[in-house]
């Protein structure tokens, strides 16, 4: 899986320094686990990190305060070295379609044939992460050949496909795309014929639907 | 945010050492490779605890950016630097800065502690060691100190609001929709700026023009 759509620079650089929203960060790390080229970028925005905590000013920490922790320090030198996590078999783990991508086992289990789809409307499903903050985090079903309302954005939302496709007027997205939208953008996805398309996908903040669709899928999925 | 005093623009010491090997004398203090080399063949001490009194104070003013509490900075700094101490073995200044390895470091300490608070449950192992890393195997010049220093010249050289935005994305605990209210521009413009200056501070990095 070569992703042809790839995460926006100002994503990639908010997920580097830490300040992404959790539940965009589940998303990004999802893509970040099947493509190379946006893991080099997040590569390249941590240099730019290390740099700026290399050059930024010294914390003040009173003296008193700041022997203490050197000493401190210096005391857990013999720490016993805790042990690495084994390295992940990725290989083995994007062979299994069944598999869902890593980043996304604690929100959702690690199959895909074992989630449980909740209806939303006409060839429609939703998943909500099991646990979230403050944003929202879930996953789509939709029916292969079907058009989804036409909705903006009020914040960010990103959106990866795990499984089959749709086009909007920025694209085709294929699995391992990610589309990485904010509010200038109103869309209205179409799935391709053949295979239901499934992905994931996380909100800053509501969706605006317009007209009677916002009334009718709001509350249903709590966005 | 201004760097401090010991940033040159420049240095007597770029010419020599993009060809030198890193040779266990003091060095600029911009430059940790030859500590770091020294604690991870020699455990040694007094080189570790130099990169430690630079290091400290600095990822406290990270982490309290990220939003972490004094004492909890305090105790995130600690440990990043502990497991510096400790996975030194597998430093390796052909593909890593220290800076970025601290950094990623720190953040993921950070973010880990994040998700451990109520509503959230531990999501990611993310890799803090080197052999994860996709350029495993490609020396990356592309983090040379003189190459450094071109970066820290060319992010002074960013339009001002970029520089702005870029610092703000890392050190303010702020989504880009916060940072856009907060500066009265559209979250459309935030973005592109930070794109615009992450493609030019990208070519730096990564040792192209
Ligand atoms: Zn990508």
């Amino acid at each position: 899986m070569t992703p042809c759509h790839h995460l926006d620079p100002s994503t990639v650089m908010a997920y580097a320094a830490g300040t992404l929203s959790l539940e965009l960060g589940v998303v990004v790390a999802t893509h970040l686990s099947v493509c190379a080229h946006c893991r080099r970028q997040v590569r390249d925005a941590e240099r730019i990190g290390g740099l700026l905590v290399e050059q930024q000013q010294a914390a003040t920490i009173d003296a008193p305060r700041r022997e203490s922790l050197r000493a401190a320090m210096l005391e857990r030198l013999d720490d016993a070295v805790p042990a690495l996590p084994p390295v992940p078999q990725n290989d083995a783990e994007s062979a299994d379609p069944d598999r869902l991508p890593k980043p996304l086992h604690p929100y959702f289990g690690p199959s895909l044939s074992a989630l449980k789809w909740r209806w939303m409307a006409p060839g429609m499903y939703c998943i909500r992460a099991r646990r979230s903050g403050g944003g929202s985090l879930f996953m789509l079903k939709i029916a292969a050949g079907k058009s989804m309302p036409l909705h903006s954005h009020g914040r960010s939302e990103l959106t990866q496909i795990l499984q089959g496709a749709y086009s909007d007027a920025l694209g085709h997205f294929a699995p391992g795309d990610v589309a990485d939208l904010d509010s200038d953008v109103l869309h209205q996805p179409v799935t391709v014929p053949g295979v239901p398309c499934i992905c994931v996908a996380a909100l800053d903040a509501p969706l605006r639907f317009p007209g009677w669709l916002a009334r009718k899928l709001q509350p249903l999925v709590g966005l | 945010m201004t760097a401090d005093a010991a940033t040159g623009s420049t240095s007597p010491f770029e010419a020599t050492r993009i060809v030198s090997t890193p040779t266990p004398q003091a060095r600029d203090p911009r430059d940790w490779t030859s500590e770091m080399l020294s604690v991870a063949r020699a455990r040694d001490r007094e080189c570790f605890m130099r990169i430690y009194d630079y290091f400290m104070p600095r990822l406290c003013l990270y982490l309290r950016g990220l939003g972490a509490a004094e004492m909890i900075a305090e105790e995130l700094a600690q440990e990043a630097l502990l497991r510096l101490w400790q996975r030194a073995d597998m430093y390796d200044p052909s593909r890593s800065r220290l800076s970025t390895w601290l950094f990623r470091i720190a953040r993921n300490l950070h973010i880990d502690r994040v998700r451990r608070e109520p509503n959230w449950i531990q999501v990611l192992d993310e890799p803090e060691r080197m052999d994860m890393d996709d350029e495993s195997g490609v020396a990356t010049s592309a983090e040379s100190y003189a190459e450094h220093v071109d970066l820290k010249s060319r992010i002074d050289k960013l339009p001002a609001i970029q520089a702005r935005l870029i610092r703000m994305s890392y050190f303010e605990a702020k989504s880009h929709q916060e940072i856009a209210d907060e500066l009265g521009m559209p979250l459309g413009t935030v973005k592109s700026s930070l794109r615009r200056a992450f493609l030019k501070l990208q070519g730096d990095v990564r040792g192209t023009p």
